[in-house]
């Protein structure tokens, strides 16, 4: 089998899936092959756009001169989140906040994680200390204890529901299912709670979040919000399904489950890319390439002993220096050295140091992004996907 | 204050199996160790319940006894010793006369020995390399140290023993010269025990001569640093060894779910201040690939490091040492015992015991070689897919450890700490390494009131750390994006740096 592109766009994550929106909306024809589920599934679902103080946006400024965002500056970042939300909005998993402003969501071992734009779920996550919280756990709940949070606010209480099951896709499941969920509903109506929040582990719907979320909220008559949970994560699941759902309504082609077997090139030119199959091989050729695999916990990149390498055209990365000075000792310190390898790029996202003229690169896999020092991590994949598909979409006319 | 006839100070194997030993023949005693149960070189060590193999050229003596208490232990300790068997490996190069010799000394030692064609070699570990010139069967085993460390400690606390565990000896008392007793720091609380005895044994291992040094001794140890690394999964179903001279890198022992290789031989003179040296791994994986060619590829999820208490000879380094053992009459009422191996920590015991009785003018004899460990009834044994059958509530997908065995073993006398859940069921052991189970186990410890909220946050932290140490000298390949997830999880969901 053989499919023409305009743009092949390797890498199924946030920044892949935003370059391939991006791109659909100019037009052009494109395909997005992944080699399965992106490291968005287990995030928060949270836009992280970058932890600071004041305002994200301008932060910015503040951050070396190497890092990515600076390629594709403010204005464009912010243009960026906004097509995100839009996009997210028509996907029925609308996101409240303001790149002007970050804002905190409780995190499940009670404390409060910097983010910009949350899922409607945590909009109310952000709530004054003194006020009442009433947490929600659910019986033997392997991923969620309360105490965590009960502990930290005095002024917090806890009640416990049996879902009879106890992983948290399980219990997201059993939302879904109408009488499950007027059985938690009468049963959350009996309890005698003080006025204030109601927060629960974000299990309120696997797909259709912002039904059970608006159900839950209006049978109880409170401000409801959930707590994103290690993974599988209920709200990184959301936003990846919101996503994938995005590509697929702009005809975008997903080749997904597909590891790439072999690259053809033509002199300066990647002409195609054959993809690994259980039966008859896929050749994906395209005008222009985008390479978005991410960072080393998705594949992009591998390191060796002593070397790291770009897993799809052995591109040459950067590395920090050998691999003694690759980590901190300390596990919480910001940011490992090793976080700064990746592909360094030009102003209009081409990777330096090859002669590939076809070919451009976004989200983690960049050089200097260090997406855990900063906090920027899907901030970074949104602006970068977005502006190397405008930088590619004049090419691939 | 407590009042017993004999203190055993540490509870590594040779003090837990001391302390099984006088239970059996009705001695009180009571147990003191400064943190958990195998927390030294015992726990820190290959997993290798020697054939005597390893020893039978240059160390004909320690050789013997290790053939002798492997036969027992793997008698007695039907699930905690994984009957593997194990290859001497001759690569390409490797000399032909050390084999001969090899061939000999085990004979003269008594360790069944089997030579193996090359082509037989590898229908049995099919991933060794296929270039090796032929390879000799012996019986070797994979043994659970914390696992075998429980086990004694169950037959004593079945008779009265009392154990105090994360408590330190911080002075021995003396009275008209003599050792009458010890004071003991509760780790926890800083509460001071006062623990009266008419015989105190050292079995402290590398910690000897400090713990001497309290009672103003001194003890002829040297400390040898060995490092060993852990994969992802079970490389070879049989322990393999180098057919050559001991060297650095030259043992790989499948241990459960995953195998580990080693070790490196360095002086140290801290047995508190010891960790992986990069280029340690980097030689053990060399070593390794070239018995097990698939080693490199592996995927490496940790490196650990445990202090060898060495009996002290003139000259000659770590290698070169006896791994034979010796009890010190310090002639105060404090006995220490020295250098050996958990191979062989069982006829320690019975040695160590046997000088108590004479002390005491008792003659019960030891009956620890003829009795089954107590207390396997409850252990799942080998091979791990047994765990399996109880599927429900499983919190270490790795590991097979379910919520109720959690709750269980945290019900446990003196089971406070995330390490003792660990060495107890095996949780966070597998490729993971805890990544994801130690958060909901000291979730569930904390729901049982084991511990505070803080507390329980506390020992993730320093779990984190402590795993990160472990992890950092081999992180590359596939156990870079799975620590890069790690991180993500700790500091990205749950956001766990920031001090509030």
């Amino acid at each position: 089998m053989n499919a023409v592109y305009d743009v092949v766009i390797i890498g199924g994550g946030m920044s892949g899936m935003m370059a391939a929106v991006t791109l659909a909306g100019k037009g052009r024809k494109v395909a997005v092959i992944s080699k399965g589920d992106p490291v968005c599934c287990f995030s928060t679902g949270c836009i992280d756009l970058l932890a600071t103080g004041g305002d994200p946006l301008e932060g910015i400024g503040t951050l070396p001169d190497n890092h990515p965002y600076h390629l594709v500056g403010k204005d464009a970042v912010a243009k960026a989140l906004e097509l995100f939300r839009g996009i997210m909005s028509e996907e029925g998993v609308p996101y409240v906040g303001d790149v002007h402003a970050n804002r905190g969501v409780l995190t499940s071992l009670g404390r409060r994680k910097t983010t910009c734009l949350v899922p409607e779920t945590m909009e109310f996550s952000d709530f004054d200390p003194d006020e009442y919280i009433h947490v929600i756990s659910f019986h033997k709940m392997k991923d969620f204890y309360p105490q965590y949070i009960t502990s930290r606010y005095p002024n917090a209480g806890h009640s416990i529901f049996d879902p009879g099951v106890i992983t948290t896709p399980g219990i997201a499941e059993k939302f879904e299912n109408r009488p499950f969920l007027e059985s938690f509903l009468s049963w959350l109506g009996g309890l005698d709670i003080p006025e204030g929040r109601i927060a629960l582990p974000a299990v309120l719907g696997k797909s259709l979040a912002g039904d059970v979320y608006r159900e839950v909220s209006a049978g109880c008559g409170r401000k409801v919000f959930e707590i994103p949970t290690l993974p599988p994560s209920i709200s990184g699941l959301r936003l990846f399904g919101g996503m994938k759902n995005a590509l697929l309504r702009r005809g975008i082609d997903l080749y997904w489950g597909r590891g790439i077997y072999s690259v053809e090139k033509l002199g300066n030119r990647i002409e195609a890319v054959t993809l690994t199959s259980q039966g008859r091989a896929t050749r994906v050729e395209g005008t222009a390439f985008i390479l978005a695999t991410g960072s080393f916990v998705s594949g992009g990149l591998q390191a060796s002993m002593d070397t790291v390498t770009e897993t799809i055209f052995d591109l040459s990365a950067y590395l920090p220096g050998g691999r003694e000075g690759w980590f901190n000792d300390d596990f919480f310190a910001p940011g490992h050295e090793i976080e700064k390898a990746g592909i360094r790029v030009d102003a209009s996202f081409r990777p330096v140091d090859t002669e590939i003229e076809n070919l451009y690169v976004c989200g983690s896999i960049l050089a200097f992004s260090e997406v855990m020092k900063y906090r920027c991590g899907h901030g970074m994949a949104i602006a970068t996907g977005v502006a190397a598909a405008e930088a590619c979409g004049g090419l691939a006319q | 204050m407590i009042r017993t006839d004999v203190i055993i100070i540490g509870g590594g194997s040779t003090g837990c199996g001391i302390a099984r030993d006088l239970a059996l023949r009705g001695i009180p005693h009571c147990l003191i160790e400064k943190g958990d149960f195998a927390a030294g070189a015992t726990g820190a060590c290959h997993g290798l319940l020697h054939s005597g193999g390893r020893y039978a050229v240059n160390d004909p003596e320690a050789a013997a006894e290790c053939i002798a208490e492997n036969m027992i232990l793997r008698k007695i300790g039907k699930k905690c010793v994984e009957q593997t068997g194990g290859l001497f490996v001759r690569l390409p190069g490797d000399s032909k006369r050390f084999r001969d010799t090899f061939l000999k000394k085990c004979e003269e030692v008594g360790i069944a020995t089997e030579e193996l064609s090359p082509s037989r070699a590898l229908d049995l570990v099919p991933t060794l390399n296929p270039s090796l010139e032929e390879a000799i069967r012996v019986p070797d085993c994979s043994i659970d140290p914390f696992r075998l460390c429980m086990l004694n400690i169950t037959s004593s606390q079945k008779r009265g023993g009392q154990i105090l565990t994360h408590h330190k000896v911080t002075e021995i008392i003396k009275e008209h010269g003599r050792c009458v007793g010890v004071k003991a720091r509760e780790e926890a609380t800083s509460d001071c025990k006062e623990i009266r005895g008419k015989v105190i044994i050292n079995a402290t291992g590398a910690w000897g001569d400090q713990v001497a040094h309290l009672a103003g001794g001194s003890v002829p140890i040297t400390l040898s640093k060995g490092s060993l690394v852990v994969t992802n999964h079970r490389i070879t179903n049989m322990v393999i060894n180098r057919l050559r001279p001991a060297s650095d890198g030259d043992i790989v022992v499948p241990n459960e779910a995953v195998c580990l290789a080693g070790t490196t031989s360095i002086p140290v003179t801290d047995p508190d201040r010891i960790g992986v040296d990069p280029a340690e791994v980097d030689i053990i994986a060399t070593q390794a690939q070239e018995m097990l060619p698939g080693f490199g590829a592996t995927r490496l999820i940790r490196t650990y490091a445990g202090v060898r208490p060495l009996l002290k000879a003139d000259g000659g380094d770590g290698r070169a040492i006896s791994r034979g053992f010796r009890i010190i009459d310090h002639q105060d009422g404090l006995f220490s015992i020295l250098g050996g191996k958990l191979t062989t920590y069982r006829l320690m015991a019975e040695q160590m015991t046997d000088r108590v009785m004479e002390v005491f003018g008792r003659k019960t004899r030891c009956r620890t070689a003829e009795l089954s460990l107590e207390g396997q009834e409850e252990l799942s044994g080998y091979p791990l897919s047994n765990r399996l059958k109880t599927l429900e509530g499983i919190v270490c997908e790795c590991e097979l450890v379910t919520a109720d065995t959690v709750e269980r073993v945290a019900g446990q006398v003196g089971a406070r700490h995330i390490g003792d859940i660990q060495h107890r069921t095996r949780l966070g052991m597998g490729p993971c390494q805890g990544g994801f189970c130690t958060y909901r186990a000291l979730g569930i410890m904390q729901e049982m009131g084991k511990m505070t909220p803080e507390e329980s946050m506390r020992m993730l932290r320093e779990f984190l750390q402590r795993r990160f140490k472990g992890i950092k000298p081999a992180l590359w390949g596939d156990q870079l994006r799975e620590e890069q997830l790690v991180e993500y999880i700790y500091l990205g969901i749950l956001n766990m740096e920031q001090v509030q």
